[in-house]
């Protein structure tokens, strides 16, 4: 009751006003009538009753603060009140309104990024169980991918997961009335869709015996994402059961999956879903047959109330047992992790340092902005004293200079929110493109609730300390005349305090952005072992129905066409392009050392054309390129990278010994054959270039067939341009046929660099914000000292001293803040830097030479901003400083 | 441990005022207190109304506009059930602080 009606008076101040004022005036006239009673003339009547009762307004002020929880009232007075001060002083309220959109609206921006990526739940009702299962070489971080019959094993046998689905992607060209058309795709288990707890919008899902190759003249099953669906077959919903020629298969549609649904989670949209049966046709030689073909990523449901500690831990054993069955291939055990953290594993580090340094501004945003409070506290002491004398109390007076902090934080915070928005076109655009889930950013709920919490946590941070100095005013000194007195040494000693932080935390961020930017540059300056400028790439698929012999020879008719095309300087072509991130591994035996099939080394393994290494720029060591000589009937030859021949055959000539890699293609029953090492090439950094390169292994196409290769042209002038005749090329050879994934290799390359480029740009962005607003509140310390000073700097000017002395002096209280604050700024980067230790490469996190130059930077700046009111203070008339007062 | 201090002693003396008038205005009680306490006791006229209304909201004490036998028009407060316990409490209260300030005083 005592609530609803202290809620319903402040719908009524007006009447709760009157009835107090009523009662007091009551009181009052009640004593009057005595004191005439008493004897008391009407004036000292009046008088008398005054005096006892006091200030009637304070009196008032309190008994209404018990009436109402008015306090959500004089919110609203002061809200008014606030935008009217803040109206009034327009410069002061541009300057703190920019920084804190810009404070606020990075740290909004970023976070919308992390939540977009990392943080929102998987779109599916299964994804809090969700867990990604992982096929991982014993003694290496590496592996990952599982083969079917591994795969099979861990379906059977485990009791811990609700259900387990294999899955990889796949390329796939639609031929149909239309232009061949290519459709990225994935092979999946039937199972898939009810592990993610998702059913098609349209049809059915796969079922279970639909894993197994279709009977002879039978189809096999397609679901088309629904994309696909609207595109190609115009939202028909009579598509069900039509028969899709895909290259040189056919499928029939059984379903349409919903608007959105996406898996694989990746940038490049899954256009079209097939079971795994595609990988089970060719008997023993099948994909799925053959346990040592790790091709598989593993997705699984945990059963209700399963940890992923425990999964982890029955699959474990079900992976050594499998292992001791079968020792022809390496031992593996297992790695069980939440789907989520899979697909934001390499981000999570820097995201959340990104994070953190978007931290670090905004909070040198707020120590900005106390030092301007501050500052303006000191012009409105008289403000205060006036307002305190005339009877508010000092928690009102608290209250309303709050008010003006949340007014300015609130109104900051939407102006960054939109900053934020606005950013999300530009933040999308330098990302890496490889980032999942970049196209779910935007304005949401979320966001709002974010950037108004920060908003509100950042009013407290900033009003706090300044509000509660301003209420704290001494009466009889503040309504003197004088501008300066009580408060001023403590005032003081607080933005000293203020601004040694910003300075502290500007060494911190500038020090990352330094580390980072060095590391960029490291890697953009790498030699990854190819030159990526003027270079096409495209894939193509071999004809449908075309055998292993006659790849060889389509693709060096494809080749020949895309040579002779105006222009190509040369071209060639190859099963794996390096940093596109798809590379083959494979066990390889050196003459020298045999050894048992499960125990072999990896080596990455390539094929190529003649003319790929000299397509690409890369050089030759020594030995030769393929040549046409080199041909199924001819020695089995290889070329290898310097890192293999380092490694297998230290101290001696690769040149004419012999290597097995594991792969047969077409050698029979006897097995993969020893090749004979004909030249050596220098390492192509295959996974980026700040990776090291690994052993790799290229054979020639001729000896080695494959069905789907690179083609590369090496061009004189915009390889764009040639992309029209390739085209028309290919169609000439086989109409069917389309080339995909058209991109240039600078293309791949500025993608490998993207991740380094955008941590290292925003990174910068973020220190030089910090850097200029640090500087800010250097000179707005100084600058607050010398108008402090100007007295003193008079009479010390007036009693002799130079000039020269008085800059000194000035730029000795700057130095001493800077330096204690790029001291406790690098005492504190210390522990800080092994984070972004994982971040580097080329530079060490605690780089000495990085911790000078920062250190250095900032303390000239620093210095630079103290010198500016140091000049001022220096040319002080001391008869106009002296009469200032 | 008693709980106790100067509002309290305020909130106490208001209480035991009212319990024993049927209802009476602030006037009223500044002038009950200073009257019974022998005028060693005079309310601070500035406090009781802010205490008054803070009473009046947790519900201790109850108002009503009456007019007095003057003729003015003034705000009556009488006690409520709840403020009955109150006062009980706050007698209690107040013998503890006597007790314990009696025992410091006389303390050798």
């Amino acid at each position: 009751m005592s609530m609803f009606r202290r809620i319903s008076n402040l719908f009524h101040r007006s009447r709760v006003d009157r009835e107090i004022d009523a009662e007091l005036s009551a009181h009052i006239a009640m004593r009057m009538d005595d004191n005439l009673a008493a004897g008391m003339t009407p004036g000292e009547a009046r008088r008398d009753a005054l005096v006892r009762f006091g200030n009637p307004t304070a009196t008032k002020e309190r008994a209404v603060a018990a009436d109402a929880a008015l306090t959500l009232d004089n919110i609203g007075r002061d809200v008014r009140f606030a935008l009217r001060q803040l109206r009034k002083s327009p410069g002061f309220t541009s300057v703190a309104l920019l920084t804190l959109a810009l404070g606020i609206g990075a740290t909004t921006a970023l976070f919308s990024v992390v939540d977009a990526v990392m943080l929102k739940p998987l779109p599916f009702p299964t994804a809090g169980r969700l867990v990604q299962v992982e096929s991982v070489l014993v003694g290496s971080r590496r592996g990952g991918a599982a083969s079917y019959l591994d795969f099979l094993d861990w379906r059977a046998r485990n009791h811990v997961l609700d259900g387990m689905a294999a899955y990889r992607t796949g390329d796939y060209t639609l031929i149909g009335p239309h232009e061949p058309e290519h459709l990225q795709g994935a092979a999946v288990s039937a199972q898939l869709f009810s592990v993610l707890g998702v059913t098609p919008a349209l049809g059915r899902s796969f079922l279970a015996e639909e894993d197994n190759p279709a009977a002879a003249g039978g189809t096999d099953a397609a679901i088309l994402s629904y994309g696909l669906w609207q595109r190609d077959f115009a939202s028909d919903r009579t598509v069900l059961g039509r028969v899709l020629q895909l290259g040189d298969q056919r499928f029939t549609v059984v379903g349409v999956m919903p608007p959105r649904f996406q898996f694989p989670i990746q940038a490049e949209p899954i256009e079209l879903w097939t079971t795994l049966a595609v990988d089970a046709k060719g008997g023993a030689d099948a994909m799925t047959a053959q346990r040592g073909a790790h091709y598989l990523d593993v997705v699984a449901l945990l059963k209700p109330g399963v940890t992923v500690q425990q999964a982890q831990a029955e699959l474990a054993d079900i992976a050594s047992a499998l292992n001791k069955e079968h020792p022809e291939n390496h031992p593996r055990t297992m790695r069980v992790e939440p789907e989520l953290q899979v697909l934001t594993g390499d981000l999570r580090t820097p995201m959340f340092v990104l994070l953190g340094g978007v931290g670090c501004v905004l909070l040198i945003v707020c120590a900005n902005l106390a030092n301007l409070l501050l500052a303006r506290a000191t012009g409105r002491r008289r403000e205060m004293a006036v307002r305190i004398a005339l009877g508010a109390s000092r928690g009102r007076v608290l209250c309303q200079l709050l008010a003006e902090s949340l007014v300015l934080g609130l109104l900051g915070g939407a102006l960054g929110l939109g900053l934020a928005v606005l950013s999300f076109g530009l933040l999308v655009r330098l990302m890496p493109a490889d980032i999942p889930r970049l196209d779910s950013i935007g304005l949401d709920l979320r966001l709002v609730a974010f950037s108004f919490l920060v908003s509100l946590a950042a009013s407290v941070l900033f009003g706090l300390a300044p509000a509660l100095q301003a209420s704290k005013v001494s009466l009889t000194e503040s309504l003197k005349k004088s501008g300066r007195g009580a408060g001023g040494a403590d005032k003081g000693r607080l933005r000293s305090v203020l601004v040694v932080s910003e300075v502290a935390l500007s060494v911190i961020l500038l020090l990352g952005a330094v580390l980072l930017l060095r590391s960029f540059v490291h890697v953009a300056q790498v030699n990854p072992g190819f030159n990526p400028d003027h270079v096409l790439t495209f894939e193509l698929d071999s004809p449908a129905g075309a055998g292993s012999a006659q790849f060889p020879v389509f693709f060096r008719q494809a080749v020949a066409r895309i040579g002779s095309v105006p222009g190509v300087l040369s071209a060639s072509a190859a099963a794996s392009l390096p940093l596109t991130g798809d590379h083959m591994r494979l066990s390889l035996e050196s003459e020298d050392q045999p050894m048992a099939l499960g125990s072999r080394p990896l080596a990455n393994f390539n094929v190529v054309e003649p003319g790929f290494f000299r397509t690409l720029g890369t050089a030759f060591e020594s030995g030769r390129d393929f040549t046409a000589g080199d041909t199924f009937a001819s020695t089995p030859v290889v070329v290898v990278n310097r890192a293999l021949a380092r490694t297998f055959f230290p101290n001696q000539n690769p040149i004419g010994k012999h290597v097995r890699p594991g792969i047969g293609n077409g050698y029979g029953k006897d097995g993969p054959p020893m090749r004979e090492i004909v030249g050596v090439v220098e390492d192509v950094k295959q996974r980026g270039p700040a990776v090291e390169a690994a052993p790799e292994v290229y054979a020639p196409l001729a000896q080695c067939p494959f069905d789907t290769m690179f083609v590369v042209a090496r061009t004189a002038s915009d390889p764009a341009s040639i992309v029209k005749a390739a085209r028309q090329q290919i169609a000439a050879l086989d109409k069917d046929l389309p080339i995909y994934h058209v991109k240039t290799f600078d293309q791949y390359f500025a993608d490998a660099v993207a991740g380094p480029r955008f941590n290292s740009f925003l990174m910068a962005v973020f220190a030089a914000l910090a850097v200029l607003l640090a500087c800010l509140g250097v000179y707005g310390v100084v600058a607050y000292a010398v108008l402090q000073r100007t007295h003193e700097i008079g009479i010390r000017m007036a009693l002799g001293a130079s000039g020269g002395n008085v800059v000194r002096s000035v730029l000795h209280r700057g130095a001493v803040l800077a330096l204690i604050g790029v001291g406790i700024g690098l005492a504190a980067s210390f522990p800080l830097a092994h984070l972004v230790a994982s971040m580097l490469f080329g530079v060490r996190a605690n780089d000495p030479v990085t911790f000078a130059a920062t250190a250095f930077a900032l303390l000239s700046i620093a210095l630079l901003a103290s010198y500016i009111p140091a000049r001022r203070a220096a040319r002080v008339n001391p008869m106009v400083a002296l009469r200032s007062e | 441990m008693a709980k106790n201090d100067l509002q309290g002693t305020l909130d106490l003396l208001v209480l035991k005022t009212l319990s024993q008038t049927k209802s009476l205005h602030g006037y009223g009680i500044v002038l009950h207190i200073q009257r019974a306490s022998d005028e060693l006791l005079r309310v601070e006229e500035g406090s009781l109304y802010p205490a008054l209304h803070r009473m009046e909201q947790s519900g201790w004490i109850a108002s009503e506009w009456a007019l007095t036998e003057t003729g003015r028009k003034a705000k009556y407060y009488k006690l409520t059930a709840t403020g009955k316990k109150k006062l009980l409490e706050a007698e209690e209260d107040f013998e503890h602080l006597v007790k314990g300030v009696r025992a410091i005083l006389h303390y050798a």
